[in-house]
């Protein structure tokens, strides 16, 4: 583990820069291209001083760093609430962990640095098909000479609008196992036939896109892995994310209390006995979602890290983000159901509605609750999988 | 840790698993047998030293097995005599406690007046195996005192409760003369003595709470998986999976709010009773779970399910209410965002 001091030197450094040089009135200014720009510039600041990929290996400027420094490199962007870098969130994690762990040197060459430099990524993984059960994908690969052809469609990629490369799943065969037949290539969004349509959620949010794919050309130079084995290698894009994320969002959801606490003045319910028990109750639930990412972080530091750990901290922090927005809805009162501008790139922004309906992000996205309650179940309790091979009656 | 895990090992060996409520008398003794008695107590006084988290591990353990000796009022006890400056023969006082004899702090209110010559008359609530006890040690407003259990004036009456793990009982004072001897603490001392008892009183009951939890979550899941119905064990379906997994995940945060606590110097008020409702409505809401999942057997007192639900619906009572703790929480959270 780190020594104590050198954590404290970076966290005190952190906090010099952020007070020079973090983003003003970034919620006010920032929707659509103009956020996405925001996000990119932000990401290019961070990078020059040394903080966007404190998880990429040491030979990366700004790389090397241990899980306990990136835990307070994370813990300081948030107590400045700054902005969360979502535009960059795929190309650092998804992409860069990917193509460290299963491409090839060309490969890596040509696009870990381009990362450095601004260029981003979107996952095209899900689709209409596929959501919990991703292997079923059914966008279609056929080899052509140098390149396979591409058809098919991919949906919830996050910011895919703005992505310039795609990390896609495709099926290069049909028959035999359903994980067998899929390979993993990378998709230049520019490409001929690629076309992105965002996707208006609920609460006026264009978070993600669908990307239609239609006799779209890539070139088997740009296959991650062997024909048939992207399974495998989508394993390692999807393993690259779990824990500081949630550690970051759990200690935001706790710094934007006051926001509630706001809210229950300006309504004048400072001395309404059951909104203070639920708030105090609310309170001490978040209290325990940020002892539990903590704990997580600690185990996976400490390499006791278990199976389903976690799916406990997702659930619980999802859970949290709903109550806490559920209560500022109800407390809001009608004011919350007149319709107002929304804050892109945040998910406790103090328009309650909308919050409310963007937390069902977290219990729907990145595996869902009932996909995570599987997960707890049967690997942390060992109770049995449901027999496979339904047929429709 | 280290300390932690031989602790967990021992209670482990002591009291293990599938030994439910077992005997209160043998229990009591092999407990001063451990030592644990002496647990937190300073080793200046010749105790053990540990600290918060090897009581709360202690007491996480005993939860798990609902013991039925009193460990908890005994330790908040021993931590009054110890921290005493007015009482006489502290340390033969702290000597006779480490070899087992039972000097228990009151769990539930004190409602008792002093009349003009001092003589004490009234109500001390929730004493615990009182049956068992030499002393009782009584916080009333600005003091702490030691009362005899078979002073003139006293008496012991049990309140049978729907928690067969345990025997308490009213202690009746009736113009009780408190020997001077016996004050434990006054004043400035007393307020500091009482916050420092609030805090461990608290990490206890979590303790004990979170640890029947564990026990009854897994007595349910295995349960799930022994029992069979429509030609499959019932821990195949997926509507009860999930009911299981939302209490581990419950469990899991309630016990991180705990341990982090037991880690910390310090803790408001607020938040250690916040931290111990979360256990307890924990404990309440998995025991709750665990006869509902147990079916038809769960009603029965043939089953041992009962025996977790009505100790959690106890605990819910001690050392304030969900609601209360729930109200302070809200109102300092709203303070610290002023």
């Amino acid at each position: 583990m780190t020594d104590q001091t050198a954590l404290d030197t970076l966290r005190l450094n952190l906090r010099q820069w952020l007070a020079a040089n973090k983003p003003q009135g970034w919620r006010e200014i920032a929707q659509h291209q103009a956020f996405a720009e925001s996000q990119r510039a932000w990401f290019l600041k961070l990078v020059e001083a040394g903080y966007a990929v404190p998880h990429w290996p040491s030979e990366w400027p700004g790389g090397g760093r241990t899980l306990a420094e990136q835990k307070v490199i994370y813990e300081e962007l948030a107590a400045a609430d700054c902005p969360r870098l979502l535009l960059s969130f795929v190309s650092t994690y998804h992409a860069a962990s990917t193509l460290m762990e299963c491409g090839c040197a060309e490969q890596k060459a040509r696009y870990l640095p381009a990362i450095l430099k601004g260029e981003t990524w979107c996952q095209g993984f899900s689709e209409p098909g596929a959501g919990s059960d991703l292997a079923a994908i059914r966008t279609k690969a056929e080899r052509k000479g140098d390149v396979y052809v591409i058809n098919g469609q991919k949906v919830w990629s996050t910011m895919a609008q703005y992505a310039d490369k795609c990390l896609l799943l495709v099926r290069t065969a049909s028959d035999g196992p359903k994980q067998a037949g899929i390979t993993f290539l990378l998709m230049d969004m520019k490409a001929a036939g690629v076309s992105v349509r965002p996707i208006k959620q609920i609460q006026d949010d264009e978070e993600f896109a669908e990307i239609f794919l239609d006799d779209v050309e890539v070139p088997v130079s740009a296959r991650v892995g062997e024909e048939g084995a992207g399974w495998a290698v989508a394993q390692a894009t999807l393993a690259s994310e779990r824990g500081l994320t949630l550690m970051e969002l759990t200690y935001r959801m706790r710094g934007a209390l006051w926001r509630l606490a706001d809210l229950i003045r300006t309504n004048g319910r400072e001395n309404d006995q059951g909104v203070l028990r639920d708030f105090g109750g609310l309170v001490t639930q978040i209290d325990a979602a940020c002892a539990l990412a903590d704990q997580f972080l600690v185990n996976r530091i400490g390499g006791i890290e278990r199976v389903g750990d976690a799916s406990l901290v997702k659930n619980t922090y999802s859970r949290a983000l709903r109550a806490y927005s559920a209560l500022g809805v109800r407390i809001g009162g009608m004011g919350e159901q007149y319709r107002a501008p929304i804050t892109f790139g945040d998910l406790n922004t103090g328009n309650w509605m909308a919050d409310f309906m963007n937390s069902y992000a977290w219990t729907i996205a990145g595996g869902s609750e009932e996909v995570q309650r599987n997960i707890i179940a049967e690997r942390m309790l060992g109770m049995p999988r449901e027999p496979k091979g339904w047929v429709a009656p | 840790m280290i300390a932690l895990d031989e602790l967990r090992d021992a209670a482990h060996k002591a009291f293990p698993a599938d030994k439910i409520a077992p005997p209160r008398d043998a229990s009591w003794q092999l407990i001063a047998e451990m030592g644990w008695l002496m647990l937190d107590l300073p080793e200046e006084h010749g105790g053990l030293g540990l600290g918060r988290d090897a009581a709360a591990a202690i007491h996480f353990e005993m939860g798990r097995v609902l013991s039925t000796a009193p460990l908890i009022p005994a330790l908040l006890g021993m931590q009054g005599v110890a921290a005493s400056d007015t009482l006489a023969d502290k340390q033969a006082w702290i000597e006779r406690i480490c070899g087992g004899e039972y000097v228990p702090l009151h769990m539930l209110a004190a409602r008792v007046e002093a009349d003009a010559t001092g003589a004490l008359s009234g109500t001390v609530s929730g004493v615990f195996e009182a049956d068992m006890a030499s002393n009782v040690l009584v916080g009333l407003a600005n003091r702490y005192l030691l009362v005899p259990c078979h002073a003139a004036g006293v008496t012991l009456t049990e309140r049978p409760l729907w928690d067969k793990t345990h025997r308490v009982f009213d202690m009746e004072l009736r113009g009780y003369v408190p020997g001077p001897a016996l004050t434990v603490a006054e004043g400035d001392a007393a307020r500091a003595l009482h916050d420092a008892i609030s805090f461990s009183a608290q990490l206890a009951l979590a303790a004990d709470s979170l640890g029947g939890a564990n026990a009854a979550l897994e007595m349910t899941v295995e349960y799930l998986k022994v029992r069979k119905q429509f030609d499959r064990p019932l821990a195949m379906f997926q509507a009860l999976k999930h009911r299981c997994a939302d209490l581990k995940a419950q469990i899991a945060a309630a016990e991180a709010l705990m341990w982090s606590l037991a880690g910390s110097e310090a803790a408001s008020a607020a938040a250690l009773g916040a931290m111990k409702t979360l256990a307890n409505e924990t404990y309440a809401w998995v025991t709750e779970e665990a006869i509902q999942l147990h079916g038809g057997i769960g009603l029965t007192e043939e089953h041992q399910c009962h025996l977790y639900m009505k100790r959690a619906a106890l605990n819910l009572q001690l050392c304030g209410g969900a609601d209360h703790w729930r109200e302070a929480t809200g109102r300092a959270a709203l303070a610290n965002f002023a």
